[in-house]
């Protein structure tokens, strides 16, 4: 079994701070959206909690595109450019989430320094990073201050559009966060993918992996 | 050689300005000693019961109050101020001029110009002028105000004897109990008293369009900064929400959606070539539902169909529900700031909306529509202006947010569950072969 330093430090922090603001957003989002049926904090706390975490949280953004932007970990982000090797991957890990890791079957997908994600997870944290985050963060800037941002609000359609495409990425995330985090637990224990998230090592089978490996 | 229109229009100015003088140096000598011409209208006018059928049917009333017009501001013109189409010595005329009252008052409007042109012209710019052009028959004209013959300078100025409360009894009572009314009966001349707020002569109807934010602002000058201090989104607020919502809290309140041309900026004051808009609502009033929210996604599709200048949509504004409400105004340390008072499911400011277009001299006309309009899917296209964050959520959006939910978390579970069975059975499975 080799151990390969997989998960730098900045990339740790983001990732704990990014989850922790995430999860924080979500929560005070639901209680924002749902008063009376959800009493946890006031309305106005709740505002205020959820205003401060969403800058956080976008700070946070331009901490992880910019890591990546401006090192060589972007690499972990190069997408497939054979769509049948894509295709063919992404159709394995499927199998492999519905039905061979009941059996016991290994991972195919096998870990090294530059290919962290297998095609499943790169496709989602695209989605997630590139597209969702951004959408959220700017309809979230757009709803901070709506009189300020006025023009821009009435240009898609006034603040019902914003919000509702708000509330979408909302639901996503309210779907997503629980889903990742269980998706964290299909190593080979349960703890192994949150502990290398914390000392930034994974564990590969011999053989599997060579680059980085210690 | 006939003069010029200035020359006599000078004339006539220095004239008047002469006239006005002399009528102040002697204002008190002439309210306690009518003229010889006053004295002689006033031995027959000043008879008690003094009166005559109109043709129109009516009885007008031709008594004077001597002693009040003695001390009327108006004594200083005498009676020939205003009269002065009455000759003596054909008077009273065999066949009286006048048909009806409200004809006469009607006419009278020009001769109360002659000096008082200035408030002409205000009254011109009012809603009580549009209405009395639309030919309502109890619309406000100088004298429904200003008792001619009678008229005391200050008059309004008071609370026992303002004349809107003539019309507006209710909304005066309402005034009367606020924080204004009570106030103002304190003594305290710095408190508004009804044309604090709507004029004096050009009235208005401040709750049309920002007009009540300005005038309640016009005297709160520090209002905006202190809400800033805990309201988020201050300037959103103050937008949509008119200042009784919050400042008259046992009011009830209604959303109003109010149609306009959002390229001009300007109110739509009919929906032209729409037909289907009155049958849609089906009633000019708050309380009955009519518009749900497909039909007017339709109303605004149509109104938006290829070919029309313009984009009509809804700007939505949250008021108080009737004009007595909005004069219901508490005191500072009683309004409504808790958030949680709209920002929720089922809140009360929510539950009456109606739709509304211009109407003449910006009274506007409104047509109940149901509740659901801001709930809907369809609310999206068609009042994308007006969101209350947790009062007018979508309902679509929250069963979509149970569902992500469910799956978020019940899928990883129903994941894990499998795991666990597939477990113990190949643990089970390959126990027996080991046996066997």
């Amino acid at each position: 079994m080799l151990r390969i330093y997989v998960h730098s430090l900045p990339v740790r922090i983001w990732h704990w701070i990014n989850a922790t603001a995430c999860v924080m957003m979500v929560l005070t989002g639901i209680q924002i959206r749902y008063v009376g049926l959800v009493n946890v904090v006031s309305f106005r706390t709740a505002v205020t909690v959820h205003n401060w975490i969403a800058f956080i949280l976008i700070a946070n953004f331009f901490v992880w595109f910019l890591f990546y932007l401006f090192s060589d970990k972007i690499r972990i982000y190069h997408p497939e450019l054979n769509p049948m090797k894509h295709f063919h991957r992404t159709v394995r890990q499927i199998i492999y989430y519905g039905y061979g890791v009941f059996k016991g079957d290994p991972n195919p997908h096998h870990l090294s320094l530059y290919r962290q994600f297998n095609p499943l997870q790169s496709m989602v944290y695209q989605i997630v990073m590139l597209l969702l985050l951004p959408i959220q963060g700017f309809t979230g800037i757009l709803l901070w201050d709506l009189s300020r941002f006025a023009g821009v609000v009435n240009y898609f359609g006034g603040v019902r559009v914003v919000d509702t495409v708000h509330v979408l990425v909302f639901i996503v995330f309210a779907f997503y966060i629980p889903f990742h985090a269980y998706l964290g637990t299909l190593g080979r224990t349960p703890i192994e993918k949150f502990k290398a998230m914390f000392d930034g090592y994974e564990e590969v089978e011999e053989g599997q992996s060579a680059d980085g490996a210690e | 050689m006939g003069r010029s229109p200035f020359a006599i229009g000078a004339i006539g100015a220095a004239a008047a300005a002469v006239v006005l003088a002399l009528a102040g140096m002697t204002m008190s000598a002439f309210a306690a000693a009518p003229s010889a011409g006053d004295t002689q209208c006033l031995a027959c006018h000043g008879s008690p019961g003094m009166e005559k059928q109109l043709a129109g049917g009516e009885t007008l009333s031709l008594h004077i109050e001597s002693d009040g017009f003695a001390q009327s501001v108006h004594s200083v013109i005498g009676c020939t101020g205003c009269h002065a189409n009455i000759d003596p010595a054909s008077h009273p005329p065999a066949e009286s001029p006048i048909t009806t009252k409200r004809e006469f008052s009607v006419a009278m409007v020009q001769i109360c110009r002659t000096c008082h042109n200035d408030q002409f012209a205000q009254w011109q710019q009012s809603v009580h002028a549009a209405l009395v052009s639309e030919g309502n028959p109890v619309a406000p004209l100088c004298t429904s105000c200003h008792s001619p013959h009678a008229v005391i300078k200050g008059a309004a100025e008071e609370m026992d004897t303002v004349p809107c409360k003539t019309c507006h009894g209710d909304i005066f009572t309402a005034y009367a109990t606020s924080v204004h009314g009570v106030a103002r009966s304190s003594g305290q001349t710095g408190a508004p008293l009804c044309f604090g707020c709507h004029g004096a002569h050009n009235v208005s109807v401040p709750s049309a369009g920002q007009g009540l934010k300005d005038v309640c602002l016009g005297c709160h000058t520090d209002a905006r900064a202190s809400h800033r201090d805990w309201l988020p989104n201050t300037e959103l607020h103050f937008d949509v929400v008119s200042c009784p919502v919050c400042h008259a809290p046992q009011a009830h309140r209604r959303v109003d959606l109010v149609l306009y041309d959002s390229t001009t900026q300007k109110e739509v004051s009919e929906p032209v070539g729409v037909p289907e808009f009155e049958s849609a609502t089906g009633s000019s009033t708050a309380t009955r539902t009519g518009l749900d929210p497909k039909t007017l996604w339709t109303l605004l599709s149509t109104l938006n169909r290829s070919g029309v200048e313009g984009k009509t949509s809804l700007k939505g504004r949250l008021d108080v529900s009737t004009g007595v409400e909005a004069h219901e105004l508490a005191a500072k340390s009683a309004a409504i700031s808790d958030c949680d008072t709209c920002h929720r499911a089922g809140a009360a400011a929510f539950q009456s909306v109606t739709v509304s277009v211009a109407g003449p001299a910006g009274i506007p006309i409104s047509y109940g529509a149901s509740k659901e309009v801001l709930s809907s899917a369809f609310s999206v296209p068609s009042v994308g202006g007006f969101y209350a964050i947790g009062g007018t959520r979508i309902t679509f959006l929250d069963i979509l947010f149970v569902l992500a939910l469910l799956g978020g978390i019940g899928i990883p579970i129903g994941h894990l569950a499998l795991r666990v069975a597939f477990k113990i059975y190949l643990n089970r499975k390959s126990h027996e072969q080991g046996k066997g």
